[in-house]
């Protein structure tokens, strides 16, 4: 019984092409939508990142306008930020898993691999080449056309000219299957949506019905750029330490003549002849202004009591710290040779350490945010590790435990916020106040906060009334300052707002004229699908979004009050006016008299008392 | 003991109706002159403020009374609506144009104090029957008729058009509707002996057609279901001024007692009326104890007629004699039976037998 399978190895791309479903690009309608969110995104991160004001120009047309959706259409989408240079642009746009974002910061996209996707769909569907303009210098401007080898994730490159031009940018066209017919009513309120979290773009769109949308920006600043930073000890798994890790440990450096040369030089020694003990005696003096290589070398040296020229004579074997010896190989004499190291000379500790790496509690401190000595060393104690264990001499077990513990261990501060780029309380209620004009509006940014190690931030808006035309609650979700539009009920932005007993405060909530903004930015935002049109409930993320609603609720519900006894106040005096006069009509007629009453002063003054009052 | 309605009083009692009328309306208008915001006092008639009278036999209102203020501006609209109706009612009753409670709704209509329904305007009626403690009837707002009467009685009209016209109401067998125009009008002369209030129309066609009112000298009066008001009123007028007795003949069910019940001494609905009982009336049958003593077909009692029972039993009027007594064998038999029950034993049995023995009977309680 044996059954012979082929395990064959594919690439990215072939990846993607076969779970392209996943990435939002299941059907001619969600893909168009998908492959415009995608190219406007990008253009938006990397204006941002270059402090630039986004324009963001978009058109959609048919290449065919009689024939019915689903048909073939071009999409490009041009902006006006930095460019990318002539060189990356094949393989930034011609490979799956390609990019620059790798740091730890908040940023819209990831890695530039939905742009790729769009770019992969639009080959599969239409077999045309994607068109990418590129200018990072505004003098001169490269154009490719170019199509994926989707087997060998490699670009294929069709057609490359430059051009003069006058301004810096990109512009990225590829004709692909969509349904406009269809999709249309979702693009053009995400290009609605975006100008309302990102009020500092104007964005045009051209579609391919001939309808121009521009939406300019409300606001000339920008909100501050995110900063990369290391990452917090909550979120980080075995294989991130793993890496890390090896980032960190330092290692023996090759001892060749430019090394040497090194030496010399940083010894001032760079002449001449010198002997050992002169160098020994030098490198006392100058010990604190060495180099970490530099050190390194001469602590062998030490050992192996060699002068320069001997220096090049060996190669170093093995430093083994366990038992003090360390073996080398001697070109003269074409010999290992042994030597002990003496463990009390402070070169014996400078090999060790560099040997076994930096201890725990440093590497702690110096490669995550938020821990300092103190939480590096409290840490040890609840992990159970040795605070000067090295690094270098942790084996897999132990790795495990100690990523375990990082996950589990209480004492960390919250991650630091200032990878994450919100939009600001103004700004937002700002784009609230251009976008729907209402009567009432708030806005809230909370503090940052952590879900496992992904700081996040919640800001809110609400708005009541004024030119808010639907009628019952309406949610507008961000998530890194991206619209999401769709999937919405099983959003928790969304079970937050319906959890709300929205009575208390004075609404109706299935009748008012009232609009929620939430923005949720995080390095990572934890979608519940690929194709990122809704968060999942994590109970962190949870917990501030309805904090932030019960602060904005509670502001609404005072407005609420106020409006109700304004409104009270207006309902009696148009009660007087209404019934008085009927009462003085009937009283007259049935009492027999010819005049009526001199009531009118009564509503005057009735109306007046309410005035006073409110 | 004999007390005719004379035409004078009749004129009398509207005078005084439209002199009341006309006091509250002052009264509004001296407020409203003097800046001041008129206000009604109406007695109150939730359940807590309902008592009965022993001696009068009848449920009674308390002392309680709600204001009801054109100040508050929840109150406001209804205050203006009660003003309009009585309003309307002294016109009505200036021109002596009946209206039905249905006519009461959609007149508002007229003015801007619109009814939401006619469930809102007739709550209104009640509050100004309440206010003035006079029953509808007087301000000519009538319900609509359903019961009719038969037998000879010669009335005369006083409505506009037939005044001085008189009618003897045994010339027409299916009877005469008790409208507006019988419940005003004078009762000038009678040969019967007895009032037999019948609860139901098929009975009612059944002693006309076995000349009941000649054998037993006797006015039939078809109550239609629990009598309304008007046939309350002339029920009442035809024992107090006409001096007859009257009789009451239901099915045999707690409904059918309650019929009964309710002429003799008035219902917690009509707490707020007086006028409206005839204490001396007596309920002649069906009895629980006459379905065993008459073999008569019966049905089972349902959930909801024993639960009516057990309510009547907590009734201060249920607490003693006839009334407890039968109530309580319902209870125990839980079975009811109709008055067309006395078919089995042929179309006239009910008149032939059960009705004379009855009769007889109810001489001695």
């Amino acid at each position: 019984m044996s059954s012979k399978e082929e395990f064959n190895q594919i690439s990215p791309s072939e990846f993607f092409y076969r779970n392209r479903d996943l990435a939002g690009f299941s059907n001619p309608t969600r893909s168009l939508y998908t492959a415009v969110r995608e190219f406007v995104e990008n253009s938006l991160d990397a204006c941002d990142h270059s402090g630039i004001l986004p324009n963001i120009h978009m058109t959609i047309k048919a290449v065919k306008p009689d024939k019915p959706d689903p048909k073939h259409y071009i999409l490009t989408v041009k902006d006006n930020g930095p460019g990318i240079e002539s060189k990356h642009v094949p393989l930034a746009f011609g490979t799956v898993l390609y990019g620059s974002k790798f740091g730890l910061k908040q940023a819209r996209g990831m890695f530039g691999l939905g742009a790729t996707m769009a770019i992969l769909y639009g080959q599969i569907t239409t077999n045309k080449p994607v068109t990418v303009k590129s200018s990072t210098d505004g003098k001169t401007q490269d154009h490719f056309e170019m199509l994926l080898d989707i087997q060998k994730n490699k670009p294929v490159i069709q057609k490359h000219i430059k051009k003069e031009i006058s301004e810096t940018g990109l512009s990225v066209s590829i004709c692909l299957e969509g349904d406009y017919s269809k999709a249309g009513t979702k693009i053009r309120e995400y290009v609605k949506q975006i100008t309302l979290i990102t009020p500092y773009a104007t964005i045009t769109f051209d579609d391919p019905k001939g309808e121009k949308i521009k939406q300019n920006k409300i606001i000339r600043s920008m909100p501050p750029s995110p900063t990369i930073i290391a990452p917090h000890p909550y979120g980080i798994d075995v294989e991130t330490i793993r890496r890390m890790l090896v980032d960190t440990h330092y290692q023996i450096p090759t001892v060749d003549d430019k090394m040497i040369e090194k030496v010399r030089k940083e010894l001032g020694m760079s002449k001449n002849k010198f002997s050992y003990a002169d160098i020994m005696k030098k490198t006392d003096k100058k010990w604190k202004s060495l180099t970490r290589p530099v050190r390194v070398v001469i602590s062998l040296m030490s050992f192996v009591e060699a002068d320069f020229e001997k220096l090049q004579k060996i190669r170093i074997e093995d430093v083994d710290i366990g038992n003090n010896k360390l073996t080398y190989w001697d070109y003269g004499e074409s010999q290992t040779i042994a030597v002990d190291m003496d463990a009390e000379s402070p070169y014996y500790k400078q090999l060790a350490n560099t040997v076994q790496g930096e201890s725990l509690t440093h590497f702690l401190t110096k490669r995550f945010q938020r821990v300092g000595p103190t939480a590096a060393n409290e840490f040890c104690k609840f992990a159970k590790f040795k605070p000067e264990t090295r690094i270098g001499n942790m084996n897999n077990q132990d790795l495990v435990k100690l990523s375990d513990a990082l996950q589990t261990y209480e004492g960390f501060r919250a991650p630091d916020p200032t990878c994450l780029a919100p939009l600001g309380a103004e700004p937002l209620e700002k784009g609230i106040d251009r976008f729907f004009e209402p009567d009432f509006k708030a806005v809230v940014q909370r503090t940052a906060s952590a879900y496992s190690g992904f700081p996040f931030i919640i800001e809110m808006g609400i708005a009541y009334g004024g030119n808010i035309q639907s009628r019952g609650t309406k949610v507008y979700r961000f998530a890194n300052r991206i619209p999401l539009l769709y999937d919405e009920g099983s959003d928790v932005v969304l079970k937050v707002v319906n959890d709300t007993d929205w009575g208390r405060y004075k609404v109706k909530n299935d009748s008012a004229p009232m609009v929620i903004v939430s923005h949720i930015c995080s390095t990572r935002v934890p979608y519940k699908t690929v194709g990122k049109e809704n968060v999942a409930d994590r109970p962190e993320i949870e917990r501030e979004l309805r904090l932030a609603l019960q602060f904005l609720s509670r502001k609404l519900s005072g407005y609420m009050s106020k409006k109700g006894q304004a409104e009270m106040a207006k309902k009696r005096a148009n009660l007087y006016s209404k019934y008085l006069p009927l009462v003085a009509q009937f009283c007259t007629e049935l009492s027999g008299n010819k005049k009526e009453p001199n009531y009118k002063k009564m509503i005057k003054e009735e109306i007046s008392i309410e005035e006073k009052t409110d | 003991m004999k007390k005719k309605q004379t035409k004078q009083d009749k004129l009398n009692k509207t005078k005084d109706l439209i002199a009341l009328l006309k006091k509250h309306g002052a009264q509004v208008y001296e407020d409203l002159e003097n800046g001041e915001f008129p206000k009604f006092s109406i007695p109150n008639r939730s359940i807590s403020n309902i008592i009965y009278d022993k001696k009068l036999r009848q449920y009674v209102l308390g002392t309680n009374t709600s204001l009801r203020s054109s100040r508050n501006s929840s109150q406001l609209r209804s205050f203006t609506q009660l003003l309009w109706l009585a309003f309307f009612a002294n016109k009505l009753t200036h021109e002596k144009k009946s209206s039905t409670l249905r006519d009461v709704y959609y007149s508002s209509q007229a003015f801007a104090v619109d009814f939401e329904d006619q469930g809102e305007s007739d709550n209104i009626i009640v509050d100004l029957e309440a206010v003035l403690s006079q029953p509808r009837e007087d301000f000519y707002v009538f319900p609509e008729e359903r019961s009719s009467i038969f037998g000879d009685l010669t009335i005369e009209y006083t409505i506009p058009g037939y005044e001085g016209k008189t009618q003897n109401l045994s010339s027409h067998p299916d009877g005469y509707a008790i409208g507006p125009s019988m419940t005003s009008a004078e009762l000038v002369d009678t040969s019967a002996e007895l009032v037999i209030a019948i609860e139901k129309g098929g009975l009612f066609t059944r002693f006309v057609e076995e000349q009941v009112d000649k054998k037993f000298k006797s006015i039939i009066i078809n109550t239609g279901g629990q009598a309304p008001r008007s046939t309350r009123t002339l029920l009442k007028r035809l024992h107090d001024e006409m001096g007859l007795p009257v009789v009451i003949l239901t099915d045999g069910d707690v409904y059918g007692e309650h019929i009964a019940m309710v002429i003799k001494s008035g219902s917690a609905n009509a707490a707020h009326l007086k006028g409206l009982t005839v204490p001396d009336a007596k309920w002649m049958g069906v009895w629980a104890t006459d379905i065993d003593k008459f073999k008569l077909p019966t049905i089972p009692m349902t959930e909801s007629d024993i639960k009516r029972c057990y309510d009547l039993l907590k009734d201060p009027r249920y607490q003693e004699g006839l009334w407890k007594r039968e109530l309580e064998v319902f209870i125990k038999i839980k079975r009811k039976a109709e008055l067309e029950a006395f078919s089995k034993y042929g179309l006239n049995n009910i008149t032939e037998k059960y009705l004379p023995k009855k009769l007889e009977e109810s001489k001695s309680f």
